[in-house]
């Protein structure tokens, strides 16, 4: 594991993933929004990455096996999404459980916030750029 | 995972809305026509969507399940609609029947405008979701300027 990145960094990279995961599964609702019997999908991450935060602090666990669960350091970048049918059922006549308006909702919250965790790499990037080079002078 | 998986899905929300919406037209177009190759009038269209794992080959669907809760939509079947025509009593028309009667198509223009603007919203829903996606690819290409 580097050091040149530090927790915040990585958090940021583990969330435009999981943003982008969660981007794509919106369109996919939003493209099946009249599809008969189609099972609207959600994308929570949320949790379990705030999860992968926490137990940085007690970061001392020893892993002697890629199968065990990390805790602390690489924890983060290997937070996965729980992606299941929407239980916030919009019923119609056909089954589908879409709710086209929250859809649209859910997507520029995304975009939005995904800029926003892009931001913060860039930054961070533009802070470390600082202490490259004017450091040096 | 990537940006081209959202654009492909948006895509073919775009493709399935305009084929509907090419169908509507064609109900519409054809409201009075009474002659058709196939014998008798206009008979009215309906498309079904199908929603189909968004996989590139065969070798996806076995091995990235959690990809696959993307899905596509597509097109699968138009369904002819087969409700009696209207019958009505114009005996000089050159399709009546013995009787006087003409047979045209059952078709219902208010069903069929609403039919067109839900397409046109469904469509318009899924230019917006390949905007924003298109957005998040162009910010992703900002990181470190």
């Amino acid at each position: 594991m580097s050091k040149i990145f530090d927790k915040t960094t990585d958090t940021l990279a583990a969330s435009t993933n999981l943003r982008l995961l969660r981007q794509n599964i919106t369109s996919s609702n939003i493209a099946n929004a009249e599809t008969p019997g189609y099972k609207a999908q959600k994308v929570d991450f949320e949790e379990a990455l705030s999860r992968a935060l926490d137990h940085e602090g007690l970061g001392k666990m020893h892993t002697s096996d890629d199968e065990h669960f990390l805790m602390g350091q690489g924890a983060i970048g290997r937070v996965r999404a729980d992606v299941y049918d929407n239980p916030e059922i919009n019923l119609t006549n056909d089954g589908n459980t879409v709710d086209l308006e929250k859809e649209m909702a859910t997507l520029s919250e995304n975009t939005i916030l995904y800029r926003a965790a892009l931001q913060l790499i860039n930054k961070k990037l533009g802070a470390m750029k600082y202490a490259a080079t004017e450091g040096a002078r | 995972m990537d940006f081209s998986t959202g654009m492909r899905v948006s895509a073919s929300g775009l493709t399935a809305q305009r084929q509907r919406m090419n169908t509507i037209s064609s109900n519409i177009a054809n409201i009075n026509t009474t002659r058709t190759p196939e014998g008798g009038p206009y008979r009215r269209k309906d498309i079904v969507f199908e929603a189909i794992p968004d996989a590139r080959n065969f070798g996806e669907i076995l091995t990235s399940a959690p990809d696959l809760k993307t899905q596509r939509v597509q097109v699968t079947d138009v369904l002819v609609d087969r409700k009696a025509p209207l019958l009505k009593y114009e005996p000089d028309h050159p399709d009546a029947n013995e009787d006087g009667y003409v047979a045209y198509p059952n078709i219902n223009l208010m069903e069929e405008m609403t039919n067109m603007i839900q397409a046109t919203r469904s469509y318009e829903a899924n230019v917006s979701a390949m905007q924003a996606t298109k957005d998040m690819a162009m910010s992703a290409l900002e990181i470190g300027r």
